[in-house]
């Protein structure tokens, strides 16, 4: 049995940790202190490079390779804290703001002191009305107690926070759109490059932190690289030649939810399989997992067979799915996938922002197919085609049998996929919204084709047992090689 | 300079020039809606993704980036030798391959599924860029099947019409009046595929800033579809019938670069034309609705002459015999010979030498429309100076002696000391003051050389039918020094005759020796003998000006 390994969530329990006293006798801002008497500000970010640590806001990008990207010679530089929570299924960051803001407060502290930064923005998600009432408490608090201000208990730092509450957008999660709602424009995503590192927040350098990574901080310089590097796996990135050291390193919130009997959120290492989570999450609820989403709503699904994929942001790029937010959602064998997608399709439909082409017309019609064939209209052709699947030689081609088309299932993963590709892993879209889409839509239906199209068959949603609505990954592996020349096929 | 290699053509381009352009100007079409040259880049149609071609280490070879890129917001750089791709190019770029059209097609197809099927309707069909990169990129059918936006046409100015099924959201008209006209009416509403262009509105949808500025017109120009449509032309004739001559605003001294776009019955619109240093992409609203007067049914047809304290129209050889009978009597200092503002350089040299070599007269003076408003935008200039060709009139009138040209009250004391005076304005109606008025009343005989009845023409005992700027050819010279040319388009009302021909027509008849076929051999005579205009033939003109080599003073 798993134990739970709490470090961001240590105190998370302890009464008035939100007050400064209380979270003081629980080492509270000695990390910070610590850093400040005993590291110059560039040894701080060596350590976070060697720490391994990854963003946990979702793209799991090496956090010290990006501080590494920003200009040091241009001032002023911003951080901006990323609390803007808003992924299905992920609800982590906002017990941090709820029970511990001081928390975040050190690991902002932490953050400004390594990049010289003096002016921090916190965007929290609109919603979060008690999380942003505490953290404004917290951050009085610290500036009465001198943490924050000028002169940062006289050490000549000026350390500013200020709060900026989001209008309701899932997009402004989004780095780029949460700092051009953060000026006040329309939250819509930015082209990149220029990079937020390179020009972000007022055309200045901008560091964009998840409220997780930044908690982190303080434990990372609290304890040492070394004793943060012990927790999770590091595995070899083959790409290069030789071999570079790819860390998965530290502690991640998982939120888990759905069929669980104890849904909730759980700080374990990464690197732990997907069946050890539910187990942790007190088991399943109902007979037997279905579907896993991963990584909050727009990760690609797991089917039953890939339970054994480890939950961190390596193994699940290699198991074509993303660790995002961690926000982990499981289906048991009463759950409709179609219906699922839908409800997910929803969502996106609602939340794209218009800006570009492919997402702002492409969204609603992907979720328009799936309303259709959910509700009992999709199409069928009463003729049938050369059927393709895994051939001998493992790879796709034509079998030598015949298949049934469903029109409206090729159309569904062909406007998904004109969005962005998913099989080269392209998109034609501003920011990765377009890959948030199509990435649910096209692996629920690649995986669980049979489920959809059974509902076009019978013209109306039909669940199916497990066995019987999951395509073996084999055949899917094979499918999503198609396309790819043999040269790369390795790569 | 980068050197590049697009498609198959390995080219030079300056460096800092994005994709869209280079291709530009080597022929090739890189097709695009939110990108326009005068405004910034948002990147947001995705139409212009083109597949730009990277070093890939593991391959050891040079391949197709995984990523397309969009070619408006991608610039060419030199490359450090060591950069260069294949030893020499500093960019490899392709915008034929299979990838780039698949993302064409797939981008079509998503900016089609809301637009409605209303081509025969719409006032953008024949010049709409939907339908040609359609046509050119796009399916042949439509996998649509679901329901389509229906979001209401909307009145947003007092020129501009929004029909919002049409509009693909490129936001080119939002940018045009944030970054060009700064008075930012425009702005996006709702979100997501439910996004419509629209203006400040009260809950009960009533407007509380209308997209009324002086530029507003532009939007319609620039919208890659038929989503704003101007009022003016709204339903008033198919593009494709209509034809087209290069020529120059003459609503203020600016001289924006225009296409006058016409048939045979009239003027339809006018249309700003790229001029760099000039107008940019743009026109103002005065002067693209300004047109008007040109196709008014009280444009004067005929000779007028005055009998029993009537006009009354009569035929040109007597209305000349007239001229000629009082002109010929009179003693030179008792005639003044104002010449216009409004009308061609050419127009003013022949009426120039008329008074200088005919009448001779030294009494020469300049009839303008009065100082209007200026208006400044970020990035664009209405002067106050209503007139096209002050500068080229001021120059060619005062070249006659060294006093140069009457102007102001210098001219009207003048004109109420004079028996005869010869008056020629050749555009919109110009208002008088009553010191005008009196002057002018004051004048034994006046003749009148007008467009349109005015006051002026009210005060006259002869009236001349001239013609407009899109009647005749000629050459302005605008405020800073730039001497460009308009070109006749339709044939001038009735028997009203071209300006410089109605002079020489005088001339001729008072013995002068004037022998002008058509306006390019006044332009040489104006190079030869007007100083700064060296250059200035309608030749070397051409389509983009040229620059006085000594200003226009």
């Amino acid at each position: 049995m798993v134990e739970e390994r709490r470090i961001l969530y240590e105190h998370l329990d302890v009464p008035d940790i939100n007050t400064f006293d209380v979270f003081r006798q629980y080492d509270g801002y000695t990390r910070f202190e610590k850093a400040i008497a005993e590291y110059q500000p560039e040894d701080i970010a060596k350590m976070v490079m060697d720490s391994g640590l990854k963003g946990r806001g979702g793209a799991g990008f090496s956090t010290g390779l990006k501080w590494s990207f920003v200009p040091r010679d241009i001032k002023p530089c911003y951080l901006c804290c990323n609390a803007d929570e808003s992924e299905p299924g992920t609800f982590s960051n906002r017990y941090v703001l709820e029970k511990n803001p001081h928390l975040l407060i050190e690991g902002i502290l932490i953050c400004c002191y390594a990049m010289g930064i003096e002016t921090t923005y916190v965007y929290i998600r609109g919603e979060f009305t008690l999380g942003k009432k505490m953290l404004d408490a917290a951050i009085k608090e610290a500036y009465d107690k001198g943490y924050l201000g000028k002169d940062v208990r006289g050490t000549g730092l000026n350390i500013d926070i200020y709060t900026h509450p989001g209008a309701g957008a899932y997009i402004c999660g989004e780095e780029t759109g949460l700092i051009e709602s953060l000026e006040g424009k329309r939250g819509q995503p930015r082209n990149k490059p220029p990079f937020p590192a390179v020009e972000g927040v007022f055309s200045k350098p901008t560091v964009v932190q998840n409220v997780e990574t930044l908690c982190n901080l303080p434990f990372i310089v609290g304890n040492g690289v070394e004793w943060y590097t012990k927790m999770g796996p590091t595995y070899a990135d083959t790409r290069n030649d030789p071999p570079t050291p790819d860390p998965n390193t530290g502690t991640k919130l998982y939120c888990i939810s759905g069929d669980v009997n104890e849904p909730g959120v759980y700080e374990l290492d990464l690197g732990l399989t997907c069946s050890e989570l539910i187990e942790v999450a007190g088991g399943l609820r109902g007979e037997e997992v279905k579907a896993v989403i991963p990584g909050g709503s727009s990760a690609p699904i797991l089917t039953h067979y890939e339970l054994d994929t480890r939950l961190d942001f390596t193994s699940l790029t290699l198991a074509k799915s993303m660790l995002g937010s961690g926000g982990i959602i499981v289906m048991n064998e009463t759950r409709n996938i179609v219906d699922c997608l839908l409800n997910i399709m929803k969502f996106y439909a609602h939340e794209s922002c218009g800006q570009c082409t492919p997402c702002r017309w492409g969204t609603p019609w992907v979720r328009d197919i799936v309303q259709r064939i959910a509700d009992g209209n999709g199409r069928k052709d009463t003729i049938t085609r050369p059927k393709f699947g895994v051939t001998e030689s493992g790879r796709w081609g034509d079998t030598g049998e015949t298949e049934e088309i469903y029109e409206d299932l090729d159309l569904l993963e062909s406007v998904a996929n004109n969005i962005a590709n998913v099989d080269t892993m392209t998109w034609n879209t501003i920011c990765v919204f377009g890959i948030a889409v199509s990435w649910p839509a096209v692996s629920y239906m690649r995986k669980f084709r049979p489920e959809f199209e059974a509902a076009i068959r019978e013209g109306k949603l039909v669940t199916l047992p497990v066995a019987e609505a999951t395509v073996p990954p084999e055949e899917n592996y094979a499918y999503q090689q198609r396309f790819i020349p043999k040269e790369f096929a390795d790569l | 300079m980068a050197f590049v290699k697009l498609n198959d053509l390995e080219i030079e381009v300056e460096d800092g020039t994005n994709i869209v352009e280079a291709a530009r100007q080597h022929g090739i079409e890189v097709p695009h809606y939110c990108y326009h040259p005068g405004l910034s880049r948002p990147a947001n149609c995705r139409m212009c993704l083109v597949e730009p071609y990277v070093f890939f280490p593991p391959a050891g070879a040079i391949v197709p980036d995984r990523q397309l890129a969009t070619g408006c917001t991608t610039t060419v750089r030199t490359a450090p030798p060591d950069r260069k791709l294949d030893g020499k190019y500093d960019f490899i770029v392709r915008t034929d391959s299979l990838r780039v059209k698949k993302a064409r097609e797939d981008i079509l197809e998503f900016l089609l599924v809301h637009h409605p099927l209303d081509c025969p309707v719409c006032d953008q069909a024949g010049e709409c860029d939907l339908q040609d990169y359609s046509y050119r990129h796009g399916h042949d059918k439509s996998r649509y099947l679901e329901v389509k936006n229906v979001p209401p046409k909307k009145d947003l100015g007092p020129d501009v019409l929004l029909y919002s099924t049409r509009c693909v959201v490129c936001t080119r008209c939002i940018r045009f009046a944030e970054e060009v006209s700064g008075t930012g009416e425009l702005g996006l509403i709702n979100r997501g595929s439910h996004d419509e262009i629209d203006i400040p509105r009260s809950h009960d949808g009533t407007p509380l800033q209308l997209l009324d500025n002086k530029l507003a017109g532009n939007v319609v120009d620039i919208c890659p579809v038929g989503a704003l449509i101007s009022k003016d032309f709204l339903f008033k004739s198919r593009p494709w019938f209509l034809e087209k001559a290069n020529s120059v605003c003459t609503g203020c001294s600016v001289g924006c670069n225009i296409t006058v776009e016409y048939k045979a019955d009239g003027i339809y619109r006018l249309k700003p034309r790229f001029h760099a240093d000039i107008n940019q992409h743009w026109m103002c609203d005065d002067g693209r609705l300004g047109y008007h007067y040109v196709n008014s049914d009280d444009r004067l047809q005929l000779p007028l002459k005055r009998v029993d304290d009537a006009l009354t129209p009569t035929h040109w050889a007597d209305a000349l015999s007239i001229i000629t009978e009082m002109l010929s009597e009179a003693e030179a200092d008792d005639i003044v010979v104002i010449g216009s503002a409004q009308t061609t350089n050419e127009d003013n040299y022949v009426l120039q030498q008329f008074a200088q070599n005919v009448l001779r007269t030294t009494q020469l003076g300049l009839f303008g429309h009065p100082l209007g408003e200026e208006h400044k935008f970020p990035q664009f200039t209405i002067e106050a100076d209503k007139n096209p060709n002050t500068a080229g009139a001021r120059t060619i009138l005062g070249s006659a002696n060294g006093n140069g040209v009457l102007e102001g009250d210098a001219l009207w004391e003048k004109v109420s000391g004079a028996k005869i005076v010869y008056l020629v304005n050749g555009g919109p109606e110009r208002p008088l003051k009553d010191a005008e008025k009196a002057a002018l009343e004051s004048v034994d005989f006046l003749i009148v050389q007008d467009v349109l009845p005015s006051e002026v023409t009210q005060l006259a005992d002869v009236v001349l039918p001239g013609t407009t700027f899109v009647e005749k050819d000629g050459t302005i010279t605008n405020s800073t020094g730039w001497v460009q040319r308009i070109r006749k388009t339709i044939d001038p009302p009735g028997e009203a005759r071209v300006d410089w021909e109605i002079t020489q027509q005088l001339a001729r008849q008072l013995g002068g020796e004037m022998n002008y076929h058509f306006a390019g051999e006044i332009a040489i005579a104006i190079a030869e003998n007007v100083q700064g205009y060296a250059d200035a033939t309608h030749q070397k003109i051409g389509d983009a000006g040229i620059k006085l080599t000594v200003s226009g003073q």
